[in-house]
């Protein structure tokens, strides 16, 4: 998942689950709230009352001889009473009370407080209804719950907005940094634009860490590079050498075969040692893959090159490729290798009489080639190990081969990102299958 | 002519200069880029032979040196960095060919060869050889005025070559380095010369028996010319 999804997936639950618990408790809140300002103002009415009785005599409330008198509002929300009092103790409370009247049972909150006046005890009750205070927590609670939602949807737009703008540096530095770099080719270093430190932070590391593959890689580069000098100078003065001496007059002919049989050796460290460098050439990816090719023309150039051992073993060569299929973006040399060495293969694990077929086809949407030959086979066993550098099969120990044709044909595939299968069944041939990229093919 | 040896390797370099000799080339040896780089501002040579991994000069450097002060002259780099990049390199400074160590010396001799038929246009190039007329230039073999044009491309490689050292004995490997040499593969002792020489020879005898075609036994094969 991405960042910013999940920042705006945790962001949204966050608010939902406070906003939730708000009004959740909101009923609560809005009770102690009113209860709260009732009581003030109940308190408020007692000290008037009680200001007024002060001055005027308890007679403009309750008539002389009377025990008691109530006052009510017309729905009977509110009222005042005063009865006279005939206890000893004294009452001051404020309480949540049921009271019937005329027949209703109304909930309120009542204060009851005591007083003397005119060396008489009377209570007086002044009473405000609950109900009245419990119809206004729907609405509120509906508001609060509106407004917040709304609230919420503006802060996610704004965070989604926000987190969209400072982390578009980052999205900008995994696109063009990680994702469309290809190892080891990583181009020249471009600054991403940001403000946030973490970002500059995060782009120079990933710059130096790119810098340090760039030499490391540079360094291996020359390595081969040296270490190819430093082989290859050796064989170069032997094989003169031997060649000089080859071409003297007064050589005797034993002497000249030992000579020949010298320079064949030298010839098979030769091979080796230019095979191991081509491998990791390949490896280090110092070829450019700038060339287009007919795979048709590239199989009738290896053919022209391969045909004198068809013939020596009789072998019968037939091709099935489309003429429009072209190879793109391929290195011609490196391909050339790869084709030359599997039909070569192809050739020396073969019958007298045998026959190799290279097929093209179009195959679950992609390009497929087929070599497919009528020879010794692979055993299951083998399998695995084909591709292994200096691995002798049995098979191939009659051959003279050194074990690095196929990891030849691997490096070059890989290159390419050609995938190879193989299926093979012993005494009934093998089939090399090459499945090649949407990209380098154009038909 | 006259070839100027540029090689810091001196086992090399000696070998190049008897090798050379037998040719009739003229040579100069030098061990070193400084020496060099002095001879190329003083003398004229026709070849000069480039190794560009000098200890204390920079072969293309070198290059460029030559092509300034020796216009005229034929520069083959040899080099036992075989990079891409470095071919393009050399090619772009106005190197004539260049030479992937190790190299035959008969590899050496023929690419002088080619570039000097290539660039001075040589008359036709026409050899006989016991009535077949070898054409180098064309690249065809006639017998009596008629091709012989069931010699394929490959074939023909192989005589010219055997021509171009011509009464000397070439083995199969340095035949097949010749005509297989850029190709990488696993196999060390290729025994299909023997396949393409029979092939040559079934092919020139319903004109003539080929004798000049030899098979040295036990070491391969030489084209007899009587001089």
């Amino acid at each position: 998942m991405k960042l910013q999804t999940k920042l705006t997936l945790f962001n949204t639950l966050s608010k939902l689950v406070i906003a939730t618990i708000f009004v959740l408790l909101l009923p609560v809140l809005i009770k102690a709230i009113n209860q709260h300002y009732s009581d003030s103002r109940v308190l408020k009415q007692k000290a008037k009352l009680l200001q007024i009785i002060k001055t005027q005599g308890i007679k403009s409330y309750i008539q002389p001889g009377e025990t008691q008198a109530g006052y009510y509002t017309p729905l009977k929300e509110d009222y005042v009473s005063f009865h006279l009092d005939t206890t000893t103790e004294d009452i001051d409370t404020i309480q949540n009370e049921k009271r019937i009247l005329q027949g209703d049972t109304i909930d309120y909150r009542i204060l009851s407080h005591t007083f003397k006046a005119d060396n008489k005890k009377y209570l007086l009750e002044i009473a405000t209804s609950l109900d009245a205070i419990n119809e206004t927590t729907g609405p509120f609670q509906s508001i609060a719950f509106a407004v917040l939602v709304g609230m919420i949807l503006l802060t996610i737009l704004a965070d989604q907005l926000y987190s969209n703008y400072v982390l578009r540096p980052l999205g900008q530095i995994i696109k063009t940094k990680l994702i469309s770099h290809k190892f080891p080719n990583f181009g020249s270093y471009k600054k991403v634009e940001t403000s946030t430190s973490d970002f500059e932070y995060l782009d120079i590391s990933i710059h130096k860490m790119i810098k340090t593959i760039e030499n490391t890689f540079q360094k291996e580069r020359e390595f081969i590079s040296n270490a190819s000098h430093e082989l290859m100078t050796p064989i170069s003065i032997l094989q003169s050498k031997i060649e000089n001496m080859f071409e003297q007059e007064d050589i005797a002919d034993e002497l000249k075969a030992r000579l020949l049989e010298m320079l064949r050796i030298l010839n098979r460290l030769k091979s080796i040692t230019k095979t191991l460098l081509l491998i990791s050439q390949i490896e280090n990816e110092q070829f450019l893959k700038e060339d287009s090719i007919p795979l048709r023309q590239l199989m009738q150039e290896i053919y022209d090159e391969i045909s004198i051992r068809l013939q020596d073993k009789n072998i019968s060569y037939t091709t099935d490729i489309p003429e429009s299929l072209l190879l793109i973006h391929v290195n011609k040399f490196l391909l050339f290798n790869l084709f030359f060495n599997l039909i070569n293969n192809a050739i020396k694990y073969n019958h007298e009489d045998g026959e190799i077929k290279v097929v093209a086809s179009r195959e679950n949407n992609t390009w497929v080639v087929r070599i497919i030959d009528s020879g010794i086979g692979i055993s299951a066993e083998d399998l695995p190990f084909i591709f292994n550098r200096f691995k002798k099969l049995r098979a191939s120990l009659k051959q003279d081969s050194f074990g690095l044709g196929l990891p030849i044909v691997q490096s070059i595939a890989a290159f390419h990102e050609i995938r190879i299968e193989v299926q093979s069944e012993k005494e009934k041939g093998s089939i090399f299958k090459l499945i090649m990229p949407d990209f380098l093919i154009k038909i | 002519m006259n070839v100027l040896i540029i090689e810091d390797e001196k086992g090399l370099a000696d070998e190049l200069e008897i090798f050379l000799n037998k040719y009739n080339y003229v040579c100069e040896v030098c061990f070193n880029g400084i020496t060099a780089s002095e001879k190329i501002a003083v003398n004229l040579y026709d070849f000069i032979l480039i190794d560009l991994g000098l200890p204390d000069y920079d072969g293309l450097e070198l290059l460029k040196e030559a092509k300034k002060n020796n216009p005229e002259a034929i520069c083959i780099i040899l080099t036992a960095r075989a990079e891409v990049f470095d071919r393009i390199k050399g090619l772009d400074l106005g190197a004539d060919d260049y030479l992937p160590k190790p190299f035959s010396l008969l590899e050496l001799q023929s690419r002088m060869q080619a570039i000097t038929r290539r660039k001075f246009g040589l008359k036709q190039n026409l050899v006989d050889l016991g009535g077949f007329v070898i054409n180098l230039t064309d690249r065809t073999i006639n017998y009596q005025d008629v091709e012989v044009s069931t010699i394929t491309k490959k074939e023909f490689d192989l005589v010219a070559y055997m021509l171009l050292h011509k009464n000397r004995t070439l083995t199969r490997s340095q035949l097949s380095e010749h005509i297989w040499g850029s190709i990488i593969n696993d196999d060390y002792d290729s025994n299909y010369i023997d396949a393409h020489i029979k092939n040559i020879r079934k092919k020139l005898n319903v004109h003539a028996p080929p004798d000049w075609l030899e098979t040295v036994r036990g070491l391969g094969y030489k084209i007899k010319v009587n001089t």
